[in-house]
């Protein structure tokens, strides 16, 4: 997951002018509400924006205010309008390779960090056909997902999730591996 | 959960005769104890693991250098939490090969016991949801998958025959971070096909 | 009657706690006094008082403990925030349950709570908070093992 907080630049012509960011947590604004925490990335920047994924780390409301700084100068802060919560995060579609390794289907998943599971759906291709679903914790390794039957086509998609957030992604691509030929994505 | 105190000696008394002795805190207790095993020895280790066996305790650990009849400051070590911090062993791997098949047994890791004669206990019974992490690797296509596994066999089947597949296992417990340690790389070979035998 | 389960943010017990857990219980001069006594204790709840156990124990860090625990470090604050807003999030998970009425609360967890909030009163308020942040290693264990599908603690 990747949370960027942005605003426009304080027009100050032939000036470097560097910018502020301070959070609250729903913690902070229910109880200690004088509290504001400098961000971990940009205490200052010059940059328009703030990569605040290592700020947000928790699933609840956050509050974001940025300042302008020139010198001694400093503006007032400028408020973010409605709270961030990391729950309204869209994760995208995993990348996934599936394989044959002789009868033995195995999916090799994108290792996306360890906020990320991943929830593999594979099955037999034939009518009626069961789906099989297997939690897959990690991506950095090639997990084995079933023995199969000679000549039969098996195919896999693949969704991630993250529990911290309860949320998951659309599915990948289905992909499907038959027993002599190569893998086919459809 | 074989927990030891290691040292560097003082610096400067290279060649004179130091020796340490040793004491250890249980978090939340009334004083410092000694390490029946550790008073005034020389060499710059302690196997605390008898005196640390509770798990579920905290523990502090200090040692002082004495020579002649000077003897330094205590040196103190941070808190220290078995339950998370143990590094868990591999479980006991054996291996028995068929014509297309490899059968795998994993005999759970156990806590450390320094006297053979004490009772075994399982990392099992400590933690309750240990799984294996197998890793197969097929020498001939060059190419490893992995399997979860909680109970203690796995049957791989539809393997190639007369093939070299090498296994190494790694215990670990889901949820709080812990060191493992992976099993030593075994390699066995898959029978030879009985058609191929035949003719 | 389903069980009421709440996991642990991994980002918190990965990074988190163990970024600030050597500056916490360093500076901690008590070693002979501990808030939550050890997992040993804690291990004697059963598994009908979890819920309830946890609730009050994360009420208790959130009333109390960030409350009473001044920092100075922006690194330590910032970690410090986000297990307090891990924990509001777990409690409101919580709260769920206890809308349907499974957070069910015992006199042996009214008492072991008693019994941390007696301990936190033996300290002065600084120190006392300054302990139970550093003791967050026990009550993250006794959660991870405790809100387990399969845990029978």
């Amino acid at each position: 997951m990747k949370h960027l907080l942005m605003w426009n630049p304080v027009a100050q012509p032939r000036e470097t002018v560097l910018y502020s960011v301070e959070y609250q947590g729903e913690y902070e604004s229910l109880y200690m509400s004088h509290i504001w925490i400098p961000s971990s990335q940009c205490s200052p920047t010059n940059g328009l924006e703030c990569d605040v994924t290592d700020d947000v780390t928790a699933t609840v409301p956050y509050n974001f205010r940025v300042r302008a700084m020139l010198g001694s100068q400093t503006s007032a802060w400028s408020t973010l309008e409605h709270p961030f919560n990391r729950n309204s995060t869209v994760l995208v579609a995993p990348r996934m390779e599936v394989t044959e390794h002789g009868l033995h289907l195995v999916v090799k998943l994108e290792d996306l960090g360890p906020q990320f599971e991943f929830l593999v759906v594979y099955w037999r291709k034939e009518p009626g056909a069961t789906e099989h679903v297997k939690v897959v914790k990690s991506g950095n390794t090639p997990v084995h997902l079933e023995t199969m039957e000679p000549g039969a086509m098996y195919c896999v998609k693949a969704q991630a999730w993250v529990k911290a957030i309860g949320r998951h992604s659309t599915f990948s691509q289905i992909q499907c591996v038959d027993m002599q030929g190569e893998s086919l994505p459809l | 959960m074989k927990n030891v105190l290691h040292w560097n000696p003082p610096e400067g008394l290279r060649g004179v005769e130091v020796t340490y002795t040793v004491q250890y805190f249980i978090y939340g207790q009334k004083q410092w104890l000694g390490a029946s095993e550790c008073r005034s020895i020389s060499r710059t280790y302690c196997d605390l693991s008898a005196e640390t066996s509770d798990y579920e305790h905290q523990y502090y650990a200090k040692v002082k250098a004495m020579q002649e009849t000077k003897c330094s400051e205590w040196a103190e070590t941070r808190r220290f939490y078995p339950f998370l911090e143990t590094q868990v062993g591999p479980p006991e791997v054996a291996l028995t090969p068929g014509e297309k098949s490899i059968s795998i047994d994993l005999t759970a890791p156990k806590k450390w016991q320094r006297n053979p004669k004490d009772d075994t206990v399982s990392m099992q019974q400590i933690y309750s949801n240990l799984k294996y992490n197998v890793f197969v690797y097929n020498t001939k296509s060059r190419r490893m998958w992995s399997k979860c596994i909680t109970n203690s066999t796995l049957e791989l089947r539809w393997l190639e025959p007369s093939t070299l597949y090498c296994v190494h296992v790694e215990s670990f417990v889901p949820g709080l971070p812990r060191l493992t340690l992976p099993s030593q790389k075994q390699c066995i070979s898959t029978l030879e096909d009985e058609m191929s035998a035949l003719k | 009657l389903r069980r009421c389960l709440i996991s642990v943010d991994r980002s918190l017990i990965e990074k988190s706690f163990p970024e600030i857990k050597r500056a916490l219980q360093t500076n901690d001069t008590f070693p002979n006094v501990t808030i939550l006594s050890t997992l040993e204790n804690l291990k004697s709840i059963q598994p009908v008082d979890v819920c309830c156990v946890t609730s009050r124990l994360l009420t208790f860090y959130r009333d109390r403990v960030f409350k009473d625990h001044q920092e100075t470090s922006p690194e330590v604050m910032r970690q410090i925030s986000s297990i307090a807003n891990s924990f509001l999030y777990m409690q409101k998970t919580l709260e769920q349950c206890q809308v349907h009425n499974q957070c069910h609360c015992s006199q042996e967890a009214t008492n072991a709570t008693r019994t941390i909030h007696d301990n936190y009163d033996q300290l002065e308020a600084s120190s006392a908070a300054l302990k139970s942040l550093g003791e967050l290693d026990i009550f993250l264990a006794w959660i991870d093992e405790n809100h387990q599908e399969t845990s029978t603690a």
